[in-house]
């Protein structure tokens, strides 16, 4: 679960105008909005523009779209972006009809809060872990790879002839499969949050003027909401698919990096973190692509069918007609299907170096021995404390520099809301891959690149115009009157600032839950930006891929201690998380 | 690659000038009053065990040094560091290349080493740059090597000739189900296919064609080339030459490729560089320990001897740095570690009693007594041509073995690995 889950509550935001948002101004507190113009202007704006003179420059000699045509007639680029476009174009459908099949299913049956939890495990876990996971399961070698012992037997092949799902015809279809699996909790999530919204009053009132089954799944869900939700969860896990960049590097070997390879490990890959001539050409290419995006999902969602005003609060389903049998088999198997590769993960975990590297962890009786070299070892000490460390400061100074930004932006209606909606979006979305030279530059002026204090910043730079975002949206979502009273109580702004804060809880949370697990979960922020001394989780995790086979035990082990604290966080906030961020989105 | 550096350089060093000038001010408000000058900073690319020797290694040197590890990806760390203007003292670096391409953009000081520092011939200038030295190597690896072990291979070959015929045998007779595979190999991993082709290459290419092709001088559609590349194309195309087929060789490490001949023995011999024992150490199963024997080449008399090496470096404007580099050059620094064993010193005048372990004491003895040593080509590449996953010549080593375990006839593969050398050889701005 990352930061695009925002986009849920921003997407609809572009839409018109819920209610007017009457605040008061004060001039003064425009100022509130300087620490987050700064660290937008600075590692966002800038390096967006340094990228874009650099895709049209050589050592700042104008050479026109050369840089454009070199890149672009290299071979494999014109797969690579056919492969990026499948990605985001199939993944998503594929998510968003399992994530509804599944919330629709799961509603109805007894399991389904179970079955909801061990979907939701996955969306909390790093992606590197999700690689790690699959490509245990994946692994070519029979004796190892679950996944590759069940193919050859059922297509009663010998071992070496085996289809191998790490091999050039298949990784993509294996990393495809990776993401499925870890954002459908997610699309579960969303549907389920909306299905709920849907007042059992409306789909009573169709039935009762004689709609059938589909009538009442098209009128009394699918127009007044579904449209609107599919469009959101399918423009989420769009969005999300840039974020492939640390599956590949995870779960690829090298040799099939190329039939994988997407645009973000491209543009990595063209301009080494330098972002200058063919890279930054890239980079201009895939930002104008996820801006156009944006842009067609936010125009798609302002013309879906407008919510009800006034929601219902949600009343308990009348009669639970009981589940049918493909019903209930859909959901058990789902949770089977979603609890293998955990399984396989913990299991390998369980087994010592040398056994999880020599064969499969159904060979040999567990231990913990890759645990207890590991526990024992400083090295994953020290970057879990340094993680822990950036996580809660970049935390703090996100949600500090948010709630400052926010108050201000609430007052806003009409078009300058939608305005700063749009632009807040963008800067959300812009991949980090794209502006890593110039965000470089920038850190070298402030004299922190390559440190953790240059790490911290740049992740700062990226957190806070989705929290600005989601926060903003919650205040404006508090009734008018309650403000005006506060400040006509005499209040001062930080007064009503607290107030706000105070009334919006869930979003308060939602925002620090979900910035922490963003920066605890991280790979390429740290692969771009990190320096000595300053190992993040992810990289270290990562690190050790190099040497997969041989590295398996410790790396199965490293996976489940780095999962613990993020999917503990989302599992125990995700009431928190779904209220704060959907309110005022689906509803 | 485009030079990122060349851009308005006088601009440039006078703003990194006066960000170090800010940074020594802030430093020693920071420091107040103490006056014990700031550790020598050394960035390396070592981790976990080699590492811990490392820093073994400058616990020794008079001053405090601080040791970081950039990890893999050094040559970005060292770029964003030297863009933001906070360069380290030393680096020691994996590749030569790095230090003639850091070198001629001025990053680096001109070097003497210690009066004890003395190299084998093929790796003495490969640090120069314009007639001034500019880094000096710290650390060998030997890259002609064929490990087995003695009981599954009673005589190993001497020729290639010989390994082409052995292999053929045996993969017969792995094909038929009673026997290991002939040959362990990590092709998922580039660098471990194009160490291959250099040993082919400097075995059968006219003397100065090798180090020609290295300086970018030499023109890549050669019939050097071709017949490097042929003969792998021989040998890899050999049926069940690989345990579970060409394919999954693709997909295998190369750790795990010594884990299949050390661990399960699924596979007879393995090419790498002596650093296959440290792998081999964590898995081996059973007392015996694994044999070396040389890469087998056309040529008895004189076989060449590929190596590779780590060289450091000192930043401009440390003289500090340029110190350190200059202790580390000489033959008695690294004793810590060539008593810990698994280090290989590119220096000939250490003496091999000092090494303690056995394997390395004959492989320094060989360095000292080959004929041609040669430099790991690829590392010496400019630009992206000298590879890494997916990338540059990595890539093109493995497209090329893809084609041969896939039965592409040898000539039509040679073509289009030939036709891809001299074309990244062209754009990365090296060959003709």
């Amino acid at each position: 679960m990352s930061r695009v889950l925002g986009e849920l509550a921003v997407l609809d935001d572009v839409g018109p105008p819920r209610r007017g948002r009457a605040y008061p101004a004060a001039g003064a507190t425009s100022a509130l909005l300087l620490p987050a113009l700064l660290l937008l202007g600075g590692l966002v704006a800038w390096p967006v523009l340094r990228t874009l003179h650099a895709s049209v420059t050589t050592d700042g000699r104008w050479v026109g779209a050369e840089h454009f045509r070199t890149a672009l007639s290299a071979p494999g680029t014109g797969a690579v972006v056919g492969r990026t476009l499948l990605w985001a174009l199939l993944v998503p459908a594929v998510v968003t009809v399992l994530g509804y099949l599944l919330a629709a299913a799961s509603r109805r049956s007894q399991e389904g809060g179970l079955v909801r939890l061990i979907l939701v495990v996955p969306t909390a876990l790093p992606l590197v872990v999700t690689g790690v996971t699959f490509r245990l399961m994946y692994d070519p070698d029979p004796e190892r790879g679950l996944a590759t012992l069940v193919a050859a037997t059922l297509t009663g092949r010998s071992a070496a002839d085996a289809p191998q799902l790490l091999g050039p015809r298949l990784v993509t279809v294996a990393l495809m499969s990776a993401f499925v699996w870890a954002w459908v909790g997610l699309a579960v999530l969303v549907f389920r949050a909306a299905l709920d919204a849907v007042p059992p009053s409306l789909a009573d009132a169709v039935r009762a003027y004689g709609g059938n089954r589909r009538d009442v799944l098209w009128d009394a869900q699918w127009r007044p909401l579904l449209l609107r939700t599919v469009a959101v969860v399918f423009t989420l896990a769009a969005l999300g698919t840039a974020r492939t960049f640390d599956l590949i590097l995870v779960m690829a070997p090298g040799s099939v990096r190329d039939e994988a390879s997407v645009l973000a490990l491209r543009v990595w890959q063209t301009s080494n973190g330098a972002t200058t001539g063919e890279g930054a050409a890239l980079g201009v290419v895939w930002l104008v692509a996820v801006a156009a995006g944006m842009l067609v999902a936010a125009l798609f969602v302002r013309q879906a069918w407008p919510p009800p005003r006034d929601p219902v609060p949600v009343a308990p389903e009348p009669v639970t007609p009981a589940p049918r049998r493909t019903t209930r088999l859909l959901v058990a198997g789902a949770a089977v299907a979603w609890l293998v590769p955990l399984g396989v993960l913990l299991a390998t975990s369980l087994h010592g170096a040398v056994d999880a590297a020599a064969r499969g962890w159904w060979w040999s009786p567990p231990g913990l021995d890759s645990y207890r070299d590991l526990l024992t070892g400083t090295e994953l000490w020290r970057t879990l404390g340094f993680t822990l460390v950036l996580a809660t400061v970049v935390t703090a100074v996100v949600l500090g520099v948010a709630l400052l930004a926010a108050y201000p932006l609430a007052w806003l209606s009409g078009p300058p809301a939608q305005a700063t909606g749009l632009l807040l979006m963008a800067a959300s979305i812009v991949p980090v891959q794209v502006i890593a030279g110039p965000v470089n530059e920038v850190l070298g002026v402030v004299l922190s690149s390559g440190t953790a204090r240059g790490l911290a910043l740049v992740h700062v730079a990226l957190g806070v115009p989705f929290a600005v975002l989601v926060l903003r949206n919650a205040f404006a979502d508090l009734p008018a009157e309650q403000v005006r009273a506060a400040r006509v109580g005499g209040r001062h702004w930080w007064g009503t600032l607290r107030l706000l804060a105070r009334h919006n809880r869930p979003a308060v949370v939602a925002v620090a839950v979900l910035e922490f697990v963003q920066v605890w979960n991280d790979l390429v922020v740290g692969l771009l930006f990190s320096g000595p001394g300053a190992l993040p989780l992810g990289l270290f995790l990562a690190g050790q891929t190099r040497g997969f086979a041989a590295n398996s035990g410790a790396l199965a082990a490293g996976s489940v201690i780095a999962s613990i604290l993020p999917v503990l966080l989302v599992v125990l906030a995700r009431r928190q998380l779904v209220a704060g961020l959907v309110a005022g989105g689906v509803r | 690659m485009t030079p990122v550096g060349r851009a308005a350089p006088a601009a440039r060093l006078s703003r990194r000038a006066l960000l170090r000038a800010a940074a020594a001010a802030s430093a020693a408000t920071v420091a107040g009053c103490a006056t014990t000058p700031p550790a020598v900073q050394v960035a390396v690319v070592w981790s976990g065990g080699e590492l811990a020797r490392f820093r073994e290694v400058v616990g020794n040197y008079g001053a405090d040094v601080q040791v970081i590890s950039a990890g893999n990806d050094i040559d970005a760390f060292l770029r964003a560091r030297q863009l933001a203007g906070t360069s380290p003292d030393v680096a020691i670096l994996p590749r030569s290349g790095l230090v003639v391409e850091y070198a001629r953009r001025g990053w680096l000081r001109e070097l003497t080493p210690a009066t004890s520092y003395a190299l084998p011939p093929g790796m003495a200038d490969l640090l120069s740059a314009d007639g001034r030295r500019y880094g000096v190597w710290v650390k060998a690896a030997h890259k002609s090597l064929f490990w087995y072990f003695p009981s599954m291979l009673p005589a190993p070959p001497r020729t290639w000739d010989q390994l082409v015929t052995l292999t053929r045998r045996l993969g017969a007779r792995a094909l038929s189900g009673d026997g290991p595979a002939p040959l362990a190999i990590g092709a998922a991993d580039g660098w471990v296919l194009t160490d291959w082709f250099e040993n082919v290459l400097a075995d059968v290419a006219p003397p100065g064609y090798y180090e020609a092709l290295a300086r970018g001088e030499a023109d890549w559609r050669s019939p050097s080339v071709h017949t490097a590349l042929d003969r792998l194309a021989e040998l890899w195309g050999v049926d069940g030459a690989f345990p579970g087929g060409g394919r999954r060789a693709l997909l295998t490490q190369y750790e795990e490729s010594v884990i299949q001949v050390v661990h399960h023995r699924r596979a007879t011999m393995l090419f790498e560089a002596d650093f296959v024992d440290d792998v081999s150490r964590r898995f081996r199963r059973g007392p015996e320990q694994p044999e070396t024997f040389r890469f087998p080449g056309a040529r008895v008399a004189d076989r060449p001897l590929i190596v590779g090496g780590d060289a450091a470096v000192a930043f401009a404007g440390s003289a500090r740095g340029a110190e350190l580099v200059r202790w580390l050059s000489g033959g008695s620094a690294f004793q810590p570690w060539l008593r810990a064993g698994g280090y290989l010193s590119p220096n000939v005048s250490v003496p091999l009693d000092d090494y303690r372990d056995p394997v390395r004491r004959r492989l320094a003895a060989e360095l000292r007594t080959a004929e041609a040593v040669r430099f790991d080509l690829s590392d010496r590449l400019p630009g992206p041509f000298t590879g890494s996953d997916g990338v540059g010549m990595w890539r093109i080593m493995q497209d090329f073995f893809a084609d041969v375990v896939d039965g592409v006839p040898a000539g039509s593969a040679t073509r289009r690995a030939v036709g891809q050398l001299a074309a990244a050889a062209r754009s990365a701005g090296g060959g003709r």
